[in-house]
């Protein structure tokens, strides 16, 4: 027996010994390979996030970067952070912290919620274009009554990078910026997997 | 995998990065049995997928690094992880430290001196640039000290780097080729850069001098031995505690194993190697090894990084060209009091007309984090096409204070973790305004329709295990071999006394090539 296992494969690792180039999502029973955007659009159970914080993310996202629900900003958030915290893709691995991510994730959303049922008794999903805009506004500016999550400044600035990411940073994102991608090595899915 | 050797070495090497392969080269070239253990995973070249995602699997530790203080260095996003370390992506922007950044406290008063001066170091810059190869213009650089010419012509410069070049001609001040460890013409077996600013991915065709394209090779066509995921947990000593005989590692299937060497060469990263000798305290060295100075840990400096933005009505093809940039300005660099008036001190360059991508931490659209929906979706139409970039680089100041200490917290292999702690002082937070502030003119001077800066952020890691001329006050002498344990060596960043406002790739090279060429010279003085 070994002194010190390590816990489990790294996906990078799952990834390599199944030879495939996508996210890896578990639907009708089997596995199957979907970029963020397939996986958005095929309805994929989401694995580190409940439907609600999902719903939250995908309603701040596509205010702050439009485009990024069709995008696949849900299912590219919840597979990162259901993935080891070593093969985390999220800017958030290198912002100081500490892992695992999710409770960041968690906590932001549940506040960003908490907000607006304390200003409009509704999820931020729900709300209309001006309370929704207002409360990102005080989000920005660090400054949400009774707010009880991840300072929220921050909180917005990783959210805005994570709908950037997959937003903008892919080969679909560069083609709509009109921005040739020119790559060495070309991304074997949209969003730069590794086959 | 290479077995890990089971009998006694001549060197282990813990750390795969560009001070750790550079020791394995030299010393596995003159005969020498080498084995380098590398935390991390092993990267090939297809995994140097061109995404901005993707690349920042190459950053981080294998276990967290914690951080205090009002200036934090950012360890997550200037480390590196894996085979190569921080080096896969370094954007190769080697200019030398100048005369008065190893004079410091001598000249100045303050911070640190070096125990060597720019002419012991100068033949080491020399060799490492024909080795590495460097794309520059010498004569055109006003102010770099004394040196051989580059062995490469300068990077292309591309309509962002002229216009940010009209810009500061227009403010009275010169710019010359940036010196860039990136191939323009074939050389020594690379091919040239194609110049399609991935450099942060890695660079998988080996334009840009990095680990594994110069020195891994070498280290193991001499038969040095690579271990990937192998995480060094303790260094050992003998029974009278003044030699190194060796490292406790823990292999990926979770296997605790020694491997004994004559040599022990510690090259984990700047805050990793600090963490380590805390971590392998004896009953003969209580406060960590190689610490009888009270030194380890102390000294930790980064520069301040001050990004500069604009936007320009020409169009600037800002998606290419080379990350770290095209031009170079260091006009007031050998002046480490021009802003004394400002209450700053120390010395600054610009690296000019970076290659910008849409996003990541540097891209595009995190410089304008006040954007978002319709305005940030009009932003970037408008910028990718038109935004001239630069970045100065600000010599911190060296605190005793900032420091790498253990935590009571321990990781997966029961190893403390280590505490980072980095609180700037006056000074160089005023250069770095005074750096914004200059850096505003000039892209309002190159005709820029707006200018905008983003905040104040740590760029290299230094210190932590700082040589000097006395074991009473420093960890190593010049040759980073600890004073308290003649087998040890230390290299990399961490020996720093100070940062200077320059890149630190170029002269941690020129530190190993000197080191190494003195170890091999003197080894058997060294094992004693």
């Amino acid at each position: 027996m070994p002194a010190h296992p390590r816990a489990h494969p790294t996906r990078r690792a799952l990834l390599k010994a199944g030879g495939v180039g996508l996210l890896t999502f578990t639907l009708g029973g089997s596995v199957v390979t979907l970029s963020p955007a397939e996986a958005q659009a095929a309805g994929v159970p989401l694995g580190a996030l409940t439907q609600e914080e999902a719903d939250t993310l995908a309603a701040l996202g596509e205010r702050l970067v439009p485009g990024s629900r069709e995008a696949g900003v849900v299912p590219f958030v919840d597979s990162q952070l259901a993935a080891s915290p070593a093969d985390c893709m999220l800017m958030i691995q290198y912002l100081g912290v500490d892992p695992p991510f999710t409770p960041f994730y968690r906590e932001g959303l549940a506040a960003l919620d908490g907000a607006a049922e304390a200003r409009h008794k509704l999820p931020f999903a729900k709300l209309k274009d001006a309370p929704a805009e207002a409360l990102i506004d005080a989000l920005a500016e660090g400054k949400v009554e009774g707010w009880a999550g991840p300072p929220p400044s921050f909180f917005y600035f990783v959210v805005r990078n994570d709908a950037c990411d997959v937003t903008y940073g892919t080969v679909k994102g560069f083609e709509a910026l009109g921005v040739p991608y020119a790559a060495h090595i070309m991304p074997p899915s949209e969003w730069g997997e590794p086959s | 995998m290479t077995a890990l050797p089971t009998e006694k070495i001549d060197a282990v090497v813990v750390g795969s990065g560009a001070a750790g392969s550079h020791f394995a080269a030299r010393l596995a070239q003159v005969g020498k049995r080498v084995a380098i253990l590398e935390a991390g995973p092993a990267w090939e070249n297809k995994d140097l997928v061109s995404s901005m995602l993707w690349a920042r699997r190459l950053k981080g530790a294998v276990a967290p690094v914690l951080e205090t203080g009002k200036d934090t260095v950012g360890y997550g996003f200037n480390s590196g992880h894996g085979v190569g370390g921080s080096s896969m992506h370094q954007y190769g922007v080697w200019p030398r430290l100048h005369t008065n950044d190893f004079r410091v406290k001598t000249l100045y008063g303050r911070s640190r001196d070096w125990p060597i001066g720019y002419a012991d170091l100068q033949p080491y810059y020399d060799r490492v640039q024909e080795e590495c190869g460097i794309a520059g213009n010498q004569r055109m650089e006003s102010s770099q000290p004394p040196g051989a010419p580059y062995p490469m012509p300068p990077v292309p410069v591309s309509a962002q780097g002229r216009i940010v070049g009209h810009g500061f001609e227009a403010v009275g001040m010169k710019v010359s080729p940036l010196p860039l460890a990136v191939t323009t013409r074939a050389f020594r077996g690379r091919p040239p850069c194609m110049w399609d600013g991935w450099c942060d991915a890695g660079c998988p065709i080996g334009a840009l001098a990095n680990a594994q394209t110069i020195h891994l090779p070498q280290a193991r066509a001499a038969g040095a031995t690579l271990h990937p995921e192998t995480e060094v947990v303790r260094i050992l000593t003998d029974k009278s505690g003044k030699r190194a005989t060796g490292v406790e590692a823990i292999t990926k299937d979770g296997e605790r194993v020694k491997v004994m060497a004559d040599v022990v060469v510690l090259a984990a990263f700047t805050v990793q190697n600090p963490r380590l000798l805390f971590a392998s305290a004896t009953p003969q060295h209580p406060d960590g090894l190689a610490n009888s100075s009270g030194m380890l840990g102390r000294f930790i400096t980064t520069h301040g990084a001050a990004p500069i933005f604009g936007l320009h009505e020409k169009e600037t093809t800002p998606g290419f060209g080379a990350l770290g940039g095209q031009l170079l300005n260091q006009e007031h660099y050998d002046d480490k009091n021009a802003h004394a008036e400002q209450g700053a001190f120390g010395s600054y360059q610009w690296m000019i007309a970076h290659a910008v991508k849409p996003n990541g931490l540097l891209g595009i659209a995190p410089s304008r984090p006040d954007l978002r929906g319709k305005a940030l979706s009009d932003f970037m139409q408008r910028a990718t096409r038109h935004i001239i970039t630069m970045t100065g680089v600000v010599e911190d100041e060296a605190l005793a204070e900032n420091r790498v200490t253990l935590s009571s917290r321990k990781d997966a292999l029961g190893v403390p973790l280590a505490t980072v702690a980095h609180t700037s002082s006056k000074e160089p937070v005023a250069l770095w305004d005074t750096a914004v502030a200059e850096g505003l003119k000039v892209f309002k001077a190159a005709g820029a329709s707006e200018a905008w800066h983003t905040p104040r952020a740590p760029m290299h890691i230094m210190g932590g295990t700082v040589m000097g001329k006395s074991p009473g006050d420093s960890v190593t002498n010049s040759y980073g071999q600890a004073h308290d344990l003649p087998n040890l060596f230390i290299a990399g960043a961490g020996l720093f006394p100070t940062s200077g406002g320059v890149n630190p790739t170029f002269t941690l090279h020129a530190l190993a090539a000197r080191s190494t060429e003195y170890l091999v010279k003197n080894w058997n003085s060294a094992i004693g």
